[in-house]
């Protein structure tokens, strides 16, 4: 339970003094933070006595949720991508310690630095103020997706990973179709995607590391500059091309669809990142196709999200409205693989 | 009009109560959770007034669509159960005949014309429907984009007064 006086708080702090080396950690703030449905973000401010850490630090302490979304990492195999994309350069937190101890707090845990900045992807669209610059921030975040894409298998430290797919467009297709076969009811309009998709599907390009929810509402802003990229349980090997389709997909534009980007700005000022670092051109017909399966992924998830409520125990009005987004995502995926769109 | 409130009145008097009386007094960070609310409220009473059209529609339509690919690549086992099932606007029955339909797109029966300009135009109207029921707003949406200006929305010719707010 949060708070700074609990078992579990004091469990923490042992824990902490341990992979800190510090004589004391105190506990000043431990209390869950907004946001992520599916994981359990807390913020845990702490003072640390001695050691290489001593001092205030502001943490985020990330664990599981009750019941997970099918196909994300666990937090082992998380904390090994942060680390992974973290020492390469992308803009992330810096991941500190895991815990693979159950007894701590009753699930795995890890613990990573927190970054200042404003997440809420309704705010960052609309507020000015928060983006001064909406271009140079699509920039930013274009060449910090590229230096993610510039990591390719075998990477040391990502060995936990599932192998890379030998054609990810289609090992997509099969995965999404193994979740509807799961599925209570059927859902021609996500079907008919997913069988355009297999239609159309692209030659493979090459396989690197992917984050899979790179998105408005997963960034921090900070000052009108990116600060790091959040919630990378769903990584892994795949199609690069399939980030780029997730980032400029409509349902990630909260609202501001004239601009292609997160809502931020035109795709063109997002690829010019992009490019810049990942030394790959991007075709308008690459964001269309990955655009499709962008909603059909999401609508999977929204799916999984509404089954929780449904029948995993988790009565929640949050997941139950996620489950009816999925009328919406039908309608976009028929006009963008019907050429209506845009 | 009736002399006793109906479901509908129930729903948009409490929807109205809702963001009226309550959400103003409501700390920040309750907000949220009462805008989902009065969401949740809006989608019930769209569903309670067009709802069973939707289905009954989408079932009529689904029959046709499956009538049309008897003896081709579809899975005719679930083609011929789907269509002797059930009544039309039921949900049992939508549920059987979108089944049958489902296999059918995944074996290819809808790749080319006409049958796959058919299941098109049933998918747009069945998601139309169903969208101005959940999301209202990303069909008006569509509607001023420049490219979609003289485009009849598919569920033109009927009344979601409800969906309008």
């Amino acid at each position: 339970m949060p708070g700074t006086a609990t078992p579990e708080a004091r469990g923490i702090a042992a824990w902490l003094v341990r992979e800190m080396q510090a004589r004391e950690v105190r506990i000043c703030r431990y209390e869950r933070l907004s946001g992520g449905a599916i994981q359990g973000n807390f913020a845990l401010d702490v003072e640390v006595v001695g050691g290489p850490y001593a001092g205030p630090q502001a943490l985020v302490l990330r664990t599981d949720a009750p019941s997970g979304v099918a196909a994300s990492l666990t937090r082992a195999q998380e904390f090994d991508v942060l680390r992974v994309a973290h020492r390469a350069g992308v803009l992330a937190p810096e991941p500190l310690f895991l815990c693979r101890d159950p007894a701590i707090i009753g699930r795995q845990f890890f613990v990573m630095r927190r970054l200042a900045g404003v997440g809420a992807g309704h705010k960052l669209v609309r507020d000015v103020a928060l983006v001064p610059d909406g271009p140079a921030l699509a920039r930013e975040l274009g060449a910090n997706l590229g230096r993610i894409h510039a990591l390719k298998p075998p990477q040391p430290g990502l060995d936990a990973l599932p192998p890379p797919p030998a054609d990810p467009a289609r090992a997509t297709i099969a995965q999404c179709r193994g979740y509807l076969d799961a599925m209570d009811d059927a859902h021609p309009g996500l079907e008919w995607g997913l069988r355009w998709c297999e239609l159309h599907a692209p030659a493979s390009a090459e396989v690197t590391l992917v984050h899979r929810d790179y998105r408005t509402g997963n960034y921090l802003v900070d000052a009108g500059h990116l600060s790091g990229v959040l919630d990378w349980e769903f990584a892994g090997w795949g199609d690069p091309r399939e980030d780029l389709g997730w980032f400029t997909a409509r349902c990630w534009r909260f609202g501001a669809n004239d601009r292609e980007a997160g809502g931020i700005a035109s795709a063109a000022d997002f690829l010019q990142g992009y490019e810049s670092t990942a030394k790959r051109v991007i075709t308008r017909g690459d964001l269309d196709y990955w655009q499709v399966m962008a909603h059909l992924r999401w609508a999977m998830i929204a799916l999984q999200q509404a089954r929780r409520h449904l029948v995993g125990g988790e009565t929640s009005l949050e997941l139950a409205l996620t489950g009816r987004i999925v009328h919406d995502l039908e309608y976009e995926i028929l006009h963008l693989s019907e050429g209506a769109a845009r | 009009m009736s002399d006793i409130p109906d479901a509908s009145d129930l729903l948009a008097a409490a929807r109205d109560a809702l963001l009226r009386e309550l959400l103003p007094a409501l700390p920040g960070d309750r907000r949220y959770a009462g805008l989902m609310i009065a969401n949740a409220i809006a989608i019930a009473d769209r569903e309670h007034r067009s709802g069973g059209d939707a289905l009954r529609e989408e079932t009529s339509r689904l029959r046709e669509l499956l009538a049309s690919v008897t003896g081709s690549a579809a899975p005719q086992d679930a083609v011929q159960a789907s269509l002797v099932t059930g009544s039309s606007g039921s949900s049992a029955t939508a549920a059987a005949l979108r089944r049958a339909l489902a296999a059918a797109i995944r074996a290819g029966a809808f790749d080319v014309p006409p049958q796959h300009d058919a299941l098109v135009a049933h998918l747009r109207r069945t998601s139309a429907d169903w969208t101005a029921i959940s999301n209202p707003k990303a069909l008006h949406e569509r509607w001023r984009s420049p490219s979609s200006q003289g485009t009849v929305p598919p569920f033109a010719s009927r009344n979601f007064s409800g969906g309008q707010s």
